[in-house]
C-alpha cells in the first residue's frame, strides 16, 4: 500500500506542474485514484472533494509558493479510505492540509535544485544531450519528490489517525459541517477571484436559488 | 519553415506538455523551452550554430504552461526562417508577459475553478464519484488541449505577428465569460451545500447536510473569504487544522 501511494504520489506530482497538467493531480481525480488504490473508492473521493474546495484558490502560479493539492489528497485519500469513520476522516483531511503546505515547501526547494540542473546559457558547453539530461533528471527529481513526500506522509499519517481518530467526539454531519465552514472560505475568495459580489451578484443568487431549489428537491 | 519536418513540429509540440519540467528560479521555463524547441532547432542548425540557437532558448523565459506553446511555434517559425538571433530575443522578451497574464486569468484563476464546481455540483446532487471526475476533467481537458493546440499552430503560422492575433482572439473576454459562468456555478454550489438534507445519500458529504450552527459559521467564513481574499485562505487553513487538535485535545 505504502509503496502503490508513493507511487502515486510521484505521478501526480508531475501532473501537477511539470507533465501535461491534465489536472489528475486536483484533489477530485486524485482523492479518488487514491479511494480506488486502498479499496475504499467513497471514502477517499469524499477526502478529496473536502480538499478540492479548500484548494479552489490554490493555482501553480508562475513562481508563486502554492499547497501541493496532489500529494496532500494521496495522503488524505488513502488513510481515509484505510481507516473508515468521522474521526480518522476529520484527521486525514487536517493532516492533508498540513501535508499540503509542506509539500508546497519542497517544491521550492526542487526549483531551487533545478537551478544547478538545467544548464546555463552563460556556460560554453551547451550541446543537446545537456539540454536534453539536465531537463529529464529534473522531471526524475520530481517523480522523487513527490513519492518521497507522499510516502512519508502516508506512513506518519497512519500513525497518527491509529493512535487519536477513537477520541474524536464529532459525528459525520458535525466533522462535516466543521470542514464546510473553513472551506467556505475559499469560495468567499473565489467569488472575489470571479469577479466580486458587487460585479457578480445577480449571477451568484441566481445561482445560490437555483442550487438550493435543487438540493430541495432532490 | 520547409526546412523543419512535420514529425520535428509534432515532438516540439508533445515536447511543450513538459515545458515547466525543469522550472526554475534562474531562468523559469527557459530549459523547458530549449527541450522542446530541440527538434526544430536539430534540422535548422548544426555545430556552433545550434550551441548558439541554444543559448538564446535555454534563457530567462516565463508564460503559462499551455499558452507558451504559442511563444515556442513562433520561435520555431523565425528560427526556421532564418531570422536575426536578436529579433527572435526581442521577440520572446516581448510575448512572454502578456502570455503569462492572459493565461493565468483565463485559465486559473476561471476555467479551472469554474470545471472543479461542475464537478463539486455533480457530487452534491448524488452523482457516482467517477462521473463527478469525468464531469470536471472532460470539459477541462477539452479547453486545455485547444487552447495549447491553438497557441502552437498560431506561432507556427504567424511567427512573429502572434502579437495581433492574440489581441483578435480576445482572450480577455473569454475570461469574461468564464468567470460569469463560474460564479453562478458557485452560487449553485454554495445552495446545494446548504441544502442537501440528511437521508438524501448513505454516503459521503450528502448524508450530512449543513446544520444551523454551521450554516451560520459558514456564512460569516464566506464573507471573510469574500472582504479578505486569497491573503485569509492561509489563516483559515491553520484555524480549521488548529480546531481539529483542540477537538482532540479536549476529548482526550
Amino acid at each position: 500500500m505504502l509503496l502503490g501511494a508513493s507511487l502515486l504520489g510521484g505521478a501526480l506530482a508531475l501532473d501537477s506542474t511539470s507533465v501535461g497538467q491534465l489536472m489528475l493531480s486536483r484533489p477530485l481525480a486524485a482523492g479518488l485514484l487514491s479511494g480506488w488504490l486502498s479499496g475504499d473508492l467513497r471514502a477517499g473521493f469524499l477526502a478529496g472533494v473536502i480538499l478540492e474546495v479548500y484548494l479552489l484558490v490554490a493555482f501553480p502560479v508562475g513562481g508563486a509558493r502554492f499547497p501541493e493539492g496532489a500529494t496532500a489528497t494521496v495522503v488524505a485519500g488513502v488513510t481515509a479510505a484505510t481507516h473508515p469513520g468521522p474521526g480518522p476522516l476529520a484527521l486525514a483531511v487536517g493532516f492533508g492540509l498540513v501535508w499540503g503546505q509542506l509539500g508546497g515547501w519542497s517544491i521550492t526547494g526542487l526549483r531551487n535544485l533545478n537551478g544547478r540542473v538545467v544548464p546555463d546559457p552563460a556556460h560554453s558547453d551547451l550541446r543537446p544531450r545537456r539540454v536534453a539530461g539536465g531537463h529529464l533528471l529534473a522531471l526524475l527529481l520530481d517523480f522523487v519528490r513527490g513519492a518521497l513526500v507522499t510516502g512519508t506522509g502516508v506512513w506518519l499519517a497512519d500513525l497518527v489517525v491509529a493512535r487519536l481518530s477513537g477520541r474524536w467526539p464529532l459525528g459525520q454531519p458535525d466533522t462535516v459541517g466543521l470542514f464546510m465552514v473553513g472551506a467556505a472560505v475559499s469560495a468567499g475568495i473565489l467569488l472575489q477571484s470571479f469577479g466580486g459580489f458587487r460585479r457578480r451578484r445577480t449571477l451568484f443568487l441566481v445561482g445560490l436559488a437555483g442550487g438550493a431549489l435543487g438540493g430541495l428537491l432532490l | 519553415m520547409s526546412a523543419v519536418t512535420p514529425s520535428a513540429r509534432a515532438s516540439a509540440f508533445l515536447r511543450s506538455f513538459t515545458i515547466q519540467g525543469s522550472w526554475n528560479y534562474r531562468t523559469m521555463l527557459g530549459g523547458g523551452f530549449a527541450f522542446a524547441l530541440l527538434p526544430v532547432l536539430r534540422q535548422v542548425f548544426r555545430g556552433p550554430h545550434l550551441t548558439e540557437a541554444l543559448r538564446r532558448h535555454t534563457e530567462h523565459f516565463n508564460a503559462h504552461p499551455y499558452l507558451a506553446g504559442l511563444a515556442l511555434g513562433a520561435a520555431a517559425r523565425l528560427e526556421a526562417d532564418g531570422c536575426d538571433p536578436e529579433l527572435v530575443r526581442r521577440f520572446k522578451t516581448a510575448i512572454k508577459g502578456p502570455l503569462g497574464g492572459l493565461g493565468d486569468a483565463l485559465v486559473w484563476a476561471a476555467w479551472l475553478p469554474a470545471t472543479a464546481l461542475l464537478g463539486l455540483i455533480a457530487h452534491f446532487s448524488g452523482a457516482p464519484p467517477w462521473l463527478c471526475v469525468l464531469l470536471f476533467l472532460l470539459p477541462y481537458n477539452l479547453g486545455h488541449l485547444a487552447l495549447r493546440l491553438w497557441g502552437f499552430r498560431t506561432g507556427l503560422r504567424w511567427g512573429h505577428e502572434v502579437g495581433r492575433v492574440l489581441r483578435e482572439a480576445a482572450l480577455g473576454r473569454r475570461t469574461e465569460s468564464v468567470s460569469r459562468a463560474g460564479a453562478l456555478l458557485l452560487g449553485m454550489f454554495a445552495g446545494l451545500v446548504c441544502t442537501v438534507g440528511p437521508g438524501a445519500s448513505a454516503a459521503g458529504l450528502r448524508g450530512g447536510g449543513i446544520e444551523a450552527l454551521w450554516l451560520v459559521l459558514a456564512v460569516g467564513a464566506f464573507v471573510i473569504g469574500l472582504l479578505g481574499g486569497v491573503r485569509v485562505w492561509r489563516p483559515a487553513a491553520v484555524v480549521v487544522v488548529g480546531a481539529v487538535v483542540s477537538i482532540l485535545a479536549a476529548a482526550g
